[in-house]
């Protein structure tokens, strides 16, 4: 092989590489991220049926029913609208009611969302930065300024 | 001082490390820098020769290595490293022992003063608790003997002595708490309930709950002309919407009251708000809500003025007028949880002095001091 | 007293990085060898100060100090020893205070063994190290500052965050901090290069030492966090594609590919830009990182404080450091010679793979961690790229890199021999491919993938060990004289092995945990069992019990293996007082390599309470795996010709102690 060769060589094997690479990552950028909703946006918009998404907002006061086998339902709501959710697993250490949340999963066709994961991971706030995002948006979140430390 | 004099060694130190290597003479740097370059590549050399005996690799490739780092070896020992001339040098010099001479400190203590607080003393939790309870701030003091209380919980006087203390610094629901830990060990007493159902009202806003009811009604049951506890319990009355019931608690309370008692002026609103002859005063539990507003206006320093006082006049009382076993035994206590032992110890010989005649007595303050780790002299 | 002192140290420590970046550097790129000789002993100085700082904050955390803010504001007297001690780097200053005392230790290595060095490159080196420092003591003193005292000192702190309350933050931070910062000493050696235009095959030889040092540790940091997070949040999860995960994970990519590079520049000069420009991007990762976790522009356990004046001053550190060393790198990179030539096929080829697909990978980390933030602060709108995405992007660009494994060390450089490293390879794939079988035959088509992932593992282990047996010639030549060789193996032949034994093995647990594992979600009374792989798992009862702070509510489990009991678990959820924060403990079952894995959930009165209940075949496998992964790079760091310190001792001492051939 001659010097020039095995430069090309080298230069093309990158190259396919590095499109590899993109492509993936271009493919999955377009199919498996998912976009935060609060229950005011599923409520207006549509949302495509299969679609994974990721709600948040505050669990409705009161709304917690539990049944057997870790079945869970509560009401995630931004003080405008109210979705219902239901849930079977461990709801993590921070999840209380009045307190934020982020769900993800799939909206039924009943309009019940049914999520496969529910996260409570927060500041010392209790709140989950998008939630406490989406509040501000809809003007019922003062909090946030007093933490800094 | 001391830090002063450290803070300087300690900056005195980083300077050195400047001057040092820049008073000592060098080999110039280009020699030592192809040297280096050089010691690598004779080990690579070596790596090969290794590595062909072993025969991991070819002779031929052997070969070829040999040739390449050879030439890599050649080229190092080329190497010219630029030199600053003679005159510069020395310049360069001097400024480098200028930067350490006079910037570093100078820059070190122009920024520390601008941050640091030089005079604070250091302030870790253990000396504040054990230090000498006189000059510290009620917080202090309350801390010492919540500390004393965690470690010995089933002391009952102990309680008791901290209870009315938080009442002060506006925490009725810890007096209310302290007061049960003491009747629970000590047993019953009619002031010590009526505290508590005092503590637990003021800290429900004035609200009597059901719990202070029962300690009311249980310090009345103690004491029956008790003035306090039947003044809450009429209150009572009156907040659930008894109102027939609490006229006439009142009016029993009131009956034979000599007027310039300060909690009669109270007890009047309340029975002319029930009989709707007055203007309604919004909701007063008492007196006692003012007292608790009063002493949360307090500075921090007349707080500490008023716990110290609570036991001084208990200390003067005693000496003065004399007092009940229990009362001594109290004191002893007081002194002992905050941390003052010469006083204790003082309190005990003036108790031992007092009841020298009654040996009954002289055996209970015995044992009392015994408990508390008390010899007497 | 005690407490200014360590204050004043560090605001000397300060002047003293400033004096350090101007004085050897001047004489560095002069030829001033006394203002270059100035280097080490300050290097070593600036560790003592710092240490002398960071030594007095841990005791004002132990006397509960509480005239000190940060002491008020994350510790807590009622706290246990350990967590008081822990607690220093639990919080947004401590941790940056350790942060900065990694770096001048770094710099204290160098100034202290780098005897064996050119005066110039250490001293520069030494500089640029002290630039690092400079910002990052000045970011500590200007935002957030230990030493910050409270007039009216409070009887109580807050309290540490409880999740932190772990034996885990004792040992993650430090070593995940050991391999994020220590990657500033190969950004300091690359940039000196650079300023000198001194990148040779020396150079690559001198830097390899600190890059395996700092990898070791940062591969054990990122196993360790790992394994906490998987102990600690009680979801029976081991790598969650967390933002601050992959903040630890792009450096610990460039850094490995860094490693690999640096051996072709080393051998035979070649990928000299390249393996300066990696060295730059790693070290640049680990500051995104920092900048990523510092300013709150994440949420998570590890977000301490959200300050916008920190987040913004890192951001300008971010944009000085990495702006400033690649346009240092696009002026002075074009300048560098060529250096040798090579196959496609051979050694430096198998490298240059390597590289071209941990890179990739890296970038598809990168986008997915960073296009969420970006898409938030261009659209404002709110995405989040989970799971799926990396399991799509990183796990294809990693099958091939993993395929190719083997082949790599097996090739000889120059010019190598493919079809003669496959007849080498035979064995090993005989093994692979009957492991794969095996675990076809095992659990049939049901899971087409993890036979195949199995069979992946199973054939870089295998690999790993017939290069060291094709090494010593151990068929060829009988076993006990192999066994000599094999003790005459240079450390760094070792090392490569063993790391790469520990890739297979970290794989192989990955495949066999998530396609194998079993999990039952369901509410227990007591007397109730769960069947699991063989094991019944029964709940005897809960009770609460309390703690030096914390109270908590203690399941009680029993776990049989066919009628007989092989463990008793108790899982808990608490509640930490200070903080009126629960958190949940999972209780965990070993047995061989798997794991039985047990986390309560809530509490239904009555005495029925959920349960989560895994069992995670071979789970333990993924931290052995990285555990030996960082055995091969002490192994290698072993290596007499990569030993650090004065030459010329050093080099009589091996000599002495070298066997003699086996010959």
């Amino acid at each position: 092989m001659t010097r020039k060769q095995m430069r090309l060589t080298l230069i093309g094997s990158a190259g396919a590489v590095l499109a590899v690479a993109l492509g993936l990552i271009l493919f999955a950028l377009n199919d498996q991220i998912v976009f935060f909703q609060s229950p005011t946006d599923i409520t207006q918009n549509t949302i495509p049926d299969g679609q994974r998404i990721r709600l948040g907002g505050l669990v409705e006061e009161g709304s917690i029913v539990r049944s057997d086998n870790a079945q869970v339902e509560f009401r995630v709501t931004d003080m405008e609208n109210v979705v219902q959710v239901t849930y079977k697993g461990i709801l993590p250490d921070l999840f209380r009611e009045g307190q934020g949340v982020v769900t993800e999963g799939i909206i039924g066709t009943n309009g019940i969302f049914v999520a496969d994961s529910v996260l409570a991971k927060h500041d010392e706030n209790y709140m989950p930065k998008e939630v406490a995002e989406a509040l501000k948006d809809q003007g019922h979140w003062q909090g946030g300024e007093a933490t800094a430390n | 001082m001391m830090f002063w004099i450290l803070i300087a060694a300690l900056t005195a130190a980083a300077t050195l490390a400047v001057l040092v290597p820049l008073s000592r003479n060098r080999q110039p740097a280009g020699a030592a820098a192809s040297k280096a370059d050089e010691a690598v590549y004779r080990e690579q050399l070596e790596t090969v020769d290794r590595d062909l005996k072993r025969g991991l690799i070819e002779p031929e490739a052997a070969e070829a290595a040999r040739t390449e780092i050879a030439r890599r070896l050649l080229s190092a020992s080329e190497r010219q490293t630029q030199t600053v001339e003679k005159s510069e040098r020395s310049l360069q010099n001097k400024i480098a022992i200028g930067l350490a001479i006079v910037f570093l400190p100078a820059a070190t203590f122009g920024l520390y003063i601008f941050l640091g607080s030089p005079d604070q003393p250091d302030q870790p939790l253990s000396a504040r608790l054990e230090g000498p309870a006189q000059g510290q701030s009620v917080d202090v003091l309350v801390a010492r003997v919540e500390r004393h209380l965690a470690e010995n919980p089933e002391d009952g006087q102990g309680w008791a002595v901290i209870a009315p203390v938080y009442m002060t610094i506006g925490q009725p629901e810890s007096s209310a708490r302290a007061y049960a830990n003491a009747l629970r060990i000590v047993g019953p007493n009619a002031d010590w309930l009526t505290d508590m159902g005092e503590a637990l009202t003021i800290a429900n806003q004035g609200l009597v709950t059901a719990d202070a009811r029962k300690a009311f009604d249980q310090a009345v049951s103690l004491q029956p002309e008790a003035v306090k506890p039947r003044f809450f319990l009429a209150l009572a009355l009156g907040q659930e919407g008894r109102t027939d019931e609490a006229v006439a608690a009142w009016e029993q309370l009131l009956e034979g009251e000599d007027e310039t008692q300060a909690w009669v002026g109270a007890a009047r609103a309340q029975l002319a708000e029930l009989q709707g002859t007055a203007p309604p005063v919004a909701n007063r539990p008492g007196p006692t809500e003012e007292d608790i507003a009063v002493t949360s206006d307090m500075t921090a320093e007349d707080r500490q003025t008023m716990i110290q006082g609570m036991v001084s006049g208990l200390a003067e009382r005693l000496s003065a007028e004399g007092g009940s076993v229990d009362e001594w035994n109290q004191l002893m206590r007081a002194y002992m949880v905050l941390g003052e032992k010469q006083k204790a110890e003082t309190a005990l010989n003036d108790a031992l002095a007092a009841y020298a005649e009654n040996p009954d007595d002289l055996s209970l303050i015995k044992d009392a001091a015994d408990q508390l780790g008390l010899t007497g002299s | 007293m005690i407490i200014e002192f360590g204050h004043y140290a560090l605001v000397l420590a300060f002047a003293l990085t400033l004096v350090q970046s101007i004085i050897p550097f001047w004489g560095g790129i002069t030829g001033n060898e006394r203002l270059m000789a100035v280097a080490s002993p300050v290097s070593v100085m600036l560790f003592i100060l710092v240490l002398i700082s960071f030594i007095v904050l841990t005791m004002a955390y132990l006397s509960s100090d509480f005239s000190v803010l940060n002491v008020v504001q994350n510790s807590h007297s009622a706290k246990p020893f350990l967590y008081k001690f822990t607690g220093v780097w639990g919080n947004h200053e401590g941790s940056m205070l350790l942060w900065v005392l990694i770096l001048v230790f770094f710099g204290a290595l160098v100034g202290f063994f780098g005897g064996n060095l050119p005066a110039d490159l250490r001293a520069l080196t030494l500089a640029v190290q002290g630039w690092v420092t400079a910002g990052f003591i000045l970011f500590l003193l200007a935002t957030s500052n230990p030493f910050q005292r409270v007039v009216n000192p409070p009887l109580e702190g807050a309290d540490l965050n409880p999740i932190l309350q772990d034996i885990g933050l004792a040992i993650h931070p430090p070593l995940l901090y050991v391999g994020y910062v220590g990657f500033s000493i190969t950004f300091s050696f690359a940039v000196a290069a650079l300023i000198l235009g001194r990148t040779d095959a020396a150079w690559a030889r001198w830097v390899r030492p600190w890059t395996l040092l700092a990898w070791c540790f940062l591969t054990l940091g990122i196993a360790m966090g790992s394994y906490w997070a998987y102990y600690e949040l009680g979801w029976g999860g081991w790598w969650f594609w967390d933002p601050v995960e992959n903040a630890s994970f792009m450096p610990w990519l460039a850094g490995t590919a860094l490693l690999h590079s640096a051996i072709v520049m080393e051998k035979r000069e070649a990928l000299k830009v390249w393996t300066i420009l990696l060295a730059i991007f790693t070290f640049s990762l680990s500051l995104l990182g920092t900048f990523l976790v510092r300013s709150g522009v994440l949420t998570s356990v590890h977000a301490f404080a959200t300050d916008p004046a920190r987040g913004v001053f890192i951001l300008g550190l971010l944009c000085i450091f990495i702006g400033g060393s690649l346009a240092l790198y696009a002026w002075r990179a074009p300048m560098l010679k060529q250096g040798g030539l090579f196959a496609p096929i051979s050694r430096e080829g198998g490298l240059v793979l390597n590289n071209l697909f941990l890179t990739a990978a890296c970038a598809a980390v990168f986008v997915g961690t960073l296009y969420p933030l970006v898409l938030d602060a261009i659209t404002g709108e709110t995405i989040s790229v989970g799971a799926p995405f990396f399991n799509l992007t990183f796990g294809p660009l990693m099958i091939p890199l993993l395929m190719a494994v083997p082949f790599g060390p097996i090739l000889s450089w120059k010019r190598g021999d493919l079809l003669a490293a496959c007849q080498r390879l035979y064995v090993a794939l005989g093994i692979a491919l009957a492991m794969t079988l095996f675990t076809f035959w095992l659990w049939g088509m049901e899971k087409v993938l993890a036979p195949l992932g199995v069979g992946l593992g199973v054939w870089v282990m295998a690999g790993a060990v017939s290069e060291i047996l094709t090494r010593v010639k151990l068929f060829e030549i009988g076993l006990k004289r192999g066994i000599s060789r094999l003790w005459g193996l240079p450390g760094s032949a070792w090392g490569t092995a063993v790391a790469h034994f520990g890739v297979g093995v970290t794989v192989l647990g990955i495949v066999t945990a998530s396609a194998f594992q079993e999990e039952h979600i369901q509410t227990m009374r007591p007397g109730d069992s769960v069947e699991l792989s063989g094991y019944q798992v029964t709940f005897d009862g809960a009770a609460p019990r309390r703690g030096p702070n914390y109270t908590e509510e203690v399941g009680h489990f029993t776990i049989r293996k066919g009628g007989v009991v092989v463990s008793e678990l108790d899982p808990s959820k608490r509640v930490y007082t200070a903080r009126q924060m629960p958190t949940t403990e999972a209780g965990i079952y070993t047995t061989g390599f798997s794991q039985v894995y047990l986390s309560l959930g809530e509490s239904r009165g009555d005495g029925a309470v959920d349960v989560r209940v895994y069992f995670k075949p071979m789970i333990t496998l993924i931290w052995i795996g990285c555990v030996i992964m960082s055995i091969g790079a002490v192994f290698s760091m072993a290596d007499r010709r990569l030993r650090v310190g004065a030459p010329k001792p050093s080099r009589k001492r091996t000599a002495a102690a070298a066997p003699a051939p086996a010959e």
